[in-house]
């Protein structure tokens, strides 16, 4: 079983399989794996011989560093691109944007994290190469922290900005041909007052709604990301076990990231509802 | 004169335009598709590729005098050079051809992602358009499977998987295109929902047409058309999920190139071999988008909405619709799934 190099003998194999609970029918043992998680209790990593949750726990914050500043780069680069994409329609600004959109749809996520390393990394040695911080320099989040992040959150960043200004900007130029944008440019309201109060307003709506697809880029995105920057977070955590066959850390890490992204849904429609105060009197 | 000139040209734009309007719609599409460079220029790209990729054991043999699996040790890391074709884009550790390479794994990665495609598209398409047409039961069975593989983030699912069972293309395939015809149910399901109250269908309905030939003879030629440009789109998306899941090490195995794992090669040799790893991610890159502007061409070619000019755009087929639009785009089939929210969902 071990390569002949330890001694088993059958007695040893015997009780193994009794403490791996594998002498159970399989149905039973599907129950009992349910009823643990249930009661969050993943068992024991077979390769960190660990409990599997703490270890899930230690890097969840990892990875929630790099969703929620892709998030937030996402969000301060993609709404300002659609608008200027729309109030600039048919401009070379407008072009641009369209071609980064298809673009960056069809680029590979790992190939340009590779090319960021190789580029920036490697060769011109402005960005580390991987890891979270320096040797010797773990701070939380302070500068150091903020430059390892750069490279991760850059190349996932890229997929959601190229998704947001596409859709912001159909909506926003629904919107501004409406009658209460008429009504507003008629009153005399300045035009950021208007595109700030009236358009965009009104254009985020279905904007929140296309957060769900790219929460699921970013969640599947870093699994990929977390390999390529040697980032230590759930999706490195997951990936170095599968390749280590641990299968209670792989299920372990599936269904974390799974209700992660059930929650970041959830708090989707929580934020649809407070865009569109219209949600809660239907 | 000029005026003269003026008034013939606009009498002959409303000849072709009048042409146009009685053909039907797939040579309307092709007449469309005829007058957009960018989509032809994807399309040739994607042939001319096709075209290597069938022909990489030919070109292999009789051209490059290597097969993908040849090494030489003796002339590894060699810089791409013009010497000889084989070293046209660098040999890597072993001192494989990479050109060759890179037509092999073109072989697996358009199967991969064609085949898949397909799969999804028979899939999608059964569900959608049965779950739209029979509502009830069935429905429920099918929105509520489409919600909960919509949750499970897909990268991670197929981890597991590959942990499991060691991935051959044609399974690879089958099980990808298992997983992605979330978006096209989806479509298919809506479109169907608001097809099937149409007066034909009820004209069908009341000579005695059988549900199954209501659904295939008069259903799906209406939806068959975005159907396509969404299988287009899916393509280039399973793609990219091939090379992600075999960059990771759990998709196709190593022996056999493919471009994922190609670059799994190349991320070991960053530093004393940095040209591997340009190849192969321009491979995927140019092939997905080449894929995408063909949707996007294809959609504008064959999307009757837009036909009649932008302007005089006819109502949406029914409301909220109008999400439907968003089609372009990788992560589009999803955008439609997640553009439910004020759709056409629910019985009421």
């Amino acid at each position: 079983m071990l390569g002949g190099q330890y001694d088993i003998t059958p007695e040893d194999r015997i009780a193994l399989r009794e403490s791996l609970g594998l002498n159970d029918p399989l149905p039973v043992q599907f129950a009992k794996w349910v009823w643990n998680v249930a009661h969050l209790d993943f068992g024991n990593s077979f390769y960190y011989q660990r409990p599997v949750m703490s270890l899930i726990l230690e890097r969840v914050p990892n990875s929630l560093q790099i969703s929620l500043a892709a998030l937030i780069v996402t969000i301060a680069v993609g709404i300002p691109l659609g608008i200027l994409a729309a109030l600039r329609r048919g401009t070379l600004a407008d072009h641009g944007i369209r071609v980064f959109s298809v673009g960056g749809h069809a680029i590979p996520q790992f190939w340009l994290g590779l090319m960021f390393v190789l580029t920036f990394g490697v060769q011109a040695r402005w960005f580390p190469i991987g890891s979270m911080n320096a040797v010797g320099i773990d701070c939380g989040l302070c500068w150091d922290r903020l430059w390892h992040l750069m490279g991760p959150v850059a190349v996932i960043s890229i997929a959601g900005i190229a998704n947001l200004p596409r859709l912001l900007r159909t909506e926003v130029l629904e919107v501004i041909s409406q009658d209460y944008v008429r009504t507003a440019r008629s009153k005399g309201l300045k035009e950021q007052a208007i595109i700030a109060g009236h358009v965009l307003r009104n254009a985020l709506i279905p904007v929140v709604t296309s957060f769900g697809t790219i929460l699921l880029v970013f969640f599947s995105g870093s699994l990929i990301i977390e390999r390529v920057f040697n980032w230590p977070g759930l999706g490195r955590l997951t990936f170095e076990a599968a390749v280590n066959k641990d299968y209670p850390l792989v299920q372990a890490g599936v269904v974390i990231s799974s209700v992660l992204l059930i929650v970041s849904y959830i708090l989707r429609d929580v934020a649809y509802a407070w865009v569109d105060p219209r949600i809660k009197v239907r | 004169m000029a005026t003269d000139a003026v008034t013939a040209t606009v009498a002959t734009l409303r000849q072709r335009e009048a042409r146009r309007a009685s053909a039907g719609l797939w040579r309307d599409a092709l007449w469309r598709l005829r007058r957009d460079p960018t989509t032809l220029i994807a399309l040739t790209v994607i042939g001319v590729m096709v075209i290597l990729a069938l022909a990489a054991p030919l070109l292999g043999d009789g051209f490059f005098h290597k097969t993908e699996r040849d090494q030489d040790i003796l002339s590894n890391y060699t810089k791409p050079t013009f010497a000889q074709p084989w070293l046209w884009l660098g040999t890597d550790e072993l001192g494989r051809s990479q050109i060759v390479r890179l037509l092999f794994g073109a072989r697996v990665s358009l199967f991969i992602g064609s085949f898949g495609a397909l799969t999804a598209l028979v899939i999608g398409l059964g569900m959608g358009v049965t779950a739209g047409y029979f509502r009830g039961r069935w429905d429920d069975i099918v929105v509520w499977l489409v919600t909960t593989l919509n949750s499970v983030p897909l990268l991670y699912l197929l981890l597991i998987i590959g942990v499991l069972f060691r991935l051959e293309p044609l399974p690879f395939a089958v099980l990808l295109g298992g997983l992605g015809w979330l978006g096209i149910a989806n479509y298919a399901r809506g479109q169907t929902i608001s097809l099937r109250e149409r007066e034909y269908v009820l004209a069908g309905r009341t000579v005695g047409c059988t549900p199954v030939r209501l659904m295939v003879r008069h259903i799906v030629p209406n939806i068959l058309p975005l159907m396509i440009v969404l299988g287009m789109i899916e393509v280039g998306q399973l793609i990219l999920t091939e090379s992600a899941i075999s960059f990771i090490g759990f998709g196709i195995q190593p022996p056999t190139p493919s471009w994922g794992n190609m670059l799994t090669n190349a991320s070991q040799y960053l530093g004393k071999a940095p040209y591997l790893i340009y190849p192969p991610g321009v491979a995927v890159f140019v092939t997905v988008l080449c894929l995408y502007l063909i949707g996007d061409g294809l959609r504008d070619a064959l999307d009757p909405r837009l036909r009649a000019g932008s302007e005089s755009r006819p109502e949406g087929r029914d409301g909220g619709d109008r999400r439907g639009q968003g089609l372009a785009g990788g992560t589009a089939s999803q955008g439609l799934v997640h553009g439910r929210a004020g759709g056409p969902h629910g019985r009421g």
